[in-house]
């Protein structure tokens, strides 16, 4: 399984190499010619670090879902101590929803500041961000919900991976709430007549929208995983 | 174009003012690559006394007193480790990687300097928390480098109490470090290349250091996961990878845990760490093969190819660190094979090495000693490689010295040839100075020479069947006495070579005060860092404009031209036709 997985990111990998390569070229009988040094990408500095960042982000989750799988299947142990699925928490698909209505409110500011309405950006960005929150407050009531439960101890390991996903994921969103609170903050002041202020805050929300996307298909990724083992 | 407002942007924004923002808080790539060296060179000095109080405990035991079995294994673990992650790890990626891939695509410095600031310092923080383990009670982990589970955090290891812990957690910081060092590497080399340089134009070592930070920022979130969830099941008894025990007599609340899966985590990132290292090492003596051969690398494209391909390939080999731990015995046929497919594109490496040297004009200088050095070490390893790759060859030779003769050959002494001889060539760049060549001479030889000593006569009592991971070996019969002396003859070789290492600092320091001022290109190469309007270069590199690349990074010997080396910034000569 975590073959397969791995063997998927391999491959895209490889392919996204191939499309930003010439590899055909012969550098040592192109003297002189000046060739344009962007082959492929065009985007910015920024944006690509964040790519890459995704990139580790993907890897670091595939990682933990693999080992879940295999901790699952192949676990050494039988009876009472074999694996036993968490009888999830209802509120996760409430929990779901405010996330997609996050990812929304930030399409929502990232299309509006995209054609300068800062005025309409400003709300709406921040209200992906409280919309956040309170994801990660239902993500917390989930884990007292399944600890009031009194059922799970830490050496159950389908509790204690729901805690760990949930919680690593949280953590990534928490991060990403640092971001967009600094960008926030950077934005209240912003004058719609500065070109270059409204190009550095249309770089910043962009890049915590494609953030907080990705976020959204993983969690939904992890929610299906959790669900239905 | 995007990249171009980057790559010329004037860095008044942190421009150092201070002594503190001039060397400590720095953001220069070329001051943090330096501060990251001086680190990872002097815990690997620490690493480096380790293996010597093992050395003496192997081959005089019985001796030492202060040598315990509970203190053997710490130093075991800790040299190991600090060997490979904090010091060749962040050596070349955080060191070299830091100060070449700027200079050599031609830009001003990384692209977040200020994340590449804060990757050095929150690497010294790793440090230190690994550091701080030998002074907390108990001592440092005693588990191995690989710190298998159960016995990593079960009672009776050494370091059980604080030392896993502290291990682990330096090992999280590490990574985080490593990641945002990686994001800055790779996104430079993509979006920071000065004017007509393309990707297939940049000299090797950018290749290789950019290969190897790709399988870095994938592979490290494994040792992530590995340690995070061991860390749980020591911290809070989470039972991921502890499986029902009975230790001390009594039944540890432990049960389910799979210890294979921490197993398949550790050398899903640990196998590709091998290559982490090399890719840059290869990636490094091809340059230095080429500057001092004064030829064109042979099979430039192929060299990259193979350097994409061993990248790729790292990735589905891990399991060959685990065919005595258990496996469906097809799993063991199919990461063999993959094992052996890996030697197709080193071996073209090796041969395209020695087609470089083949014919060319030769300068033994002390870069080139080291390279050549390498590349007896790199086949030696490597071939023994091809051994324990079979599955059925390795299960007999599988935890014997045989095994730390082929990895210390391979990933030990190889990339530190590698080391040595970049330190010894780009000395001149990053100081201004020549390093002394007497002394560097006498630190090769007596390295070279010494190294041998040491792990070529491991592989004899490999194959004679001794143990790794023993404290002492009694009256075995596994050990003859011809064992015994043997053993005693690596001890010696051993401190020999420990010694030969003070003649570099030595050396280091001597030439930094005394030696030989440097010229702009001693050595006559052509690749962008040479060409620098200051030597060493200053702040943002390049003086007022960036350089424009108008060839490879391998035109030495071109027949016709002036010089036997054309830099890569010479605009064609327009009256030739």
């Amino acid at each position: 399984m975590m073959t397969a997985l791995l063997i998927a990111m391999l491959t895209g990998i490889t392919i996204w190499f191939l499309v930003v390569q010439r590899l055909k070229t012969k550098p040592w009988a192109e003297h002189g010619v000046i060739v344009g040094s962007q082959e492929g990408l065009t985007s910015s500095a920024p944006r690509v670090g964040l790519w890459v960042f995704l990139g580790v982000v993907t890897s670091l989750f595939l990682v933990f879902v693999g080992a879940y799988i295999m901790r699952k299947d192949h676990g050494h142990g039988g009876g009472m101590h074999a694996w036993v699925p968490v009888d999830d928490p209802d509120v996760l698909w409430l929990n779901t929803a405010v996330l997609v209505l996050a990812s929304v409110a930030m399409q929502i500011a990232r299309n509006a500041i995209a054609r300068g309405a800062v005025a309409k950006a400003k709300p709406t960005f921040a209200m992906g961000g409280l919309l956040t929150v309170l994801f990660l407050a239902g993500q917390v009531w989930a884990w007292r919900q399944l600890s009031a439960t009194g059922l799970y101890t830490a050496e159950t390991p389908a509790y204690a991976f729901f805690i760990l996903l949930t919680a690593v994921h949280g953590l990534h969103l928490v991060g990403g709430l640092f971001v967009l609170a600094r960008t926030a903050l950077r934005m209240r002041e912003l004058d719609p007549g500065n070109a270059v202020a409204l190009a550095r805050a249309d770089m910043s929300i962009g890049l915590c929208t494609t953030y907080w996307h990705f976020l959204l298909v993983v969690w939904i990724g992890l929610f299906w995983l959790l669900m239905t083992t | 174009m995007a990249y171009v407002a980057i790559a010329d942007r004037d860095h008044h924004l942190h421009d150092p003012q201070t002594f503190v923002t001039k060397y400590i808080w720095s953001q220069d790539h070329k001051v943090i690559a330096i501060q990251y060296g001086s680190v990872a060179i002097l815990v690997g000095l620490v690493a480096l006394g380790l293996s010597l109080l093992m050395r003496l405990q192997i081959g005089f035991p019985e001796t030492f007193s202060f040598i315990t079995p509970y203190s053997y294994y710490q130093f075991v673990t800790m040299h190991g480790m600090i060997m490979v992650i904090y010091l060749l790890t962040a050596l070349f990626l955080g060191g070299f990687g830091n100060y070449l891939i700027p200079l050599m695509c031609g830009a001003r410095d990384m692209v977040f300097p200020y994340m590449n600031m804060l990757s050095f310092w929150v690497y010294f923080l790793s440090v230190i928390v690994l550091i701080a383990s030998f002074f907390v009670p108990g001592g440092p982990t005693g588990a191995g480098w690989t710190l298998y589970p159960p016995q990593a955090i079960a009672e009776g290891t050494s370091g059980v109490d604080w030392g896993i812990v502290l291990m682990l957690v330096s090992l999280a910081i590490f990574i985080v470090a490593f990641t945002m060092g990686g994001l800055n590497y790779v996104t430079t080399v993509l979006q920071a290349r000065c004017r007509g340089m393309t990707l297939m134009r940049m000299p090797l070592s950018v290749w290789g250091i950019f290969i190897a930070t790709i399988l870095g920022l994938f592979a490290f979130p494994a040792l992530l996961v590995a340690a995070i969830m061991l860390l749980l099941d020591r911290a809070i008894g989470t039972s991921f990878f502890m499986p029902a025990l009975i230790s001390m007599g009594t039944q540890t609340g432990n049960d389910g845990g799979s210890p294979i899966l921490f197993q398949h985590l550790f050398w899903f990132f640990g196998h590709p760490e091998v290559y982490i290292v090399a890719l840059p090492a290869f990636g490094i003596v091809s340059d230095l093969l080429a500057t001092h051969a004064r030829k064109n690398i042979f099979g430039y494209r192929m060299m990259v190819w193979a350097i994409v391909a061993i990248g790729v390939l790292s990735f589905v080999v891990w399991a060959h660190h685990m065919y005595v731990s258990g496996m469906n015995p097809y799993f063991g046929f199919f990461f063999a094979t993959t094992t052996l497919i890996i030697a197709v594109p080193t071996a073209i490496k090796v041969y395209n090495w020695i087609l470089t040297l083949w014919r060319g004009d030769i300068h033994f200088t002390l870069p080139m000693l080291w390279a050549c050095g390498f590349i007896f070490t790199f086949v030696h390893g490597g071939l023994t490689g091809l051994f324990l790759g079979n599955v059925t060859v390795d299960l007999p030779l599988s935890d014997t010295y045989f095994v730390i003769g082929h990895f210390h050959m391979v990933m030990g002494v190889s990339p530190v040839m590698v080391l040595f001889g970049a330190i010894y060539h780009w000395f001149p760049k990053m100081t201004g100075k020549m390093a002394n060549e007497t002394l560097g001479k006498i630190h090769f030889w007596m390295t070279f020479l010494g190294t041998y000593a040491i792990y070529l006569p491991m592989h004899y009592l490999g194959i004679l069947g001794m143990p790794r991971r023993y404290y002492a070996y009694g009256n075995t019969e596994v050990l003859p006495e011809s064992g015994v002396i043997v053993n005693q003859g690596i001890t010696i070789a051993a401190i020999i070579v420990a010694v030969a290492q003070l003649i570099f600092l030595v050396n280091v320091f001597y030439s930094l005060k005394k030696g030989k001022p440097a010229e702009e290109n001693p050595w006559r190469a052509t690749t962008l860092e040479w060409q620098t309007p200051d030597t060493p270069p200053k702040h943002g590199n390049w003086g007022p404009k960036l350089p424009v690349v108008y060839r490879w990074a391998y035109d030495y010997s071109v027949p016709g031209a002036d010089r036997d080396f054309i830099p890569q910034n010479e605009p064609p000569r327009e009256a030739k036709a």
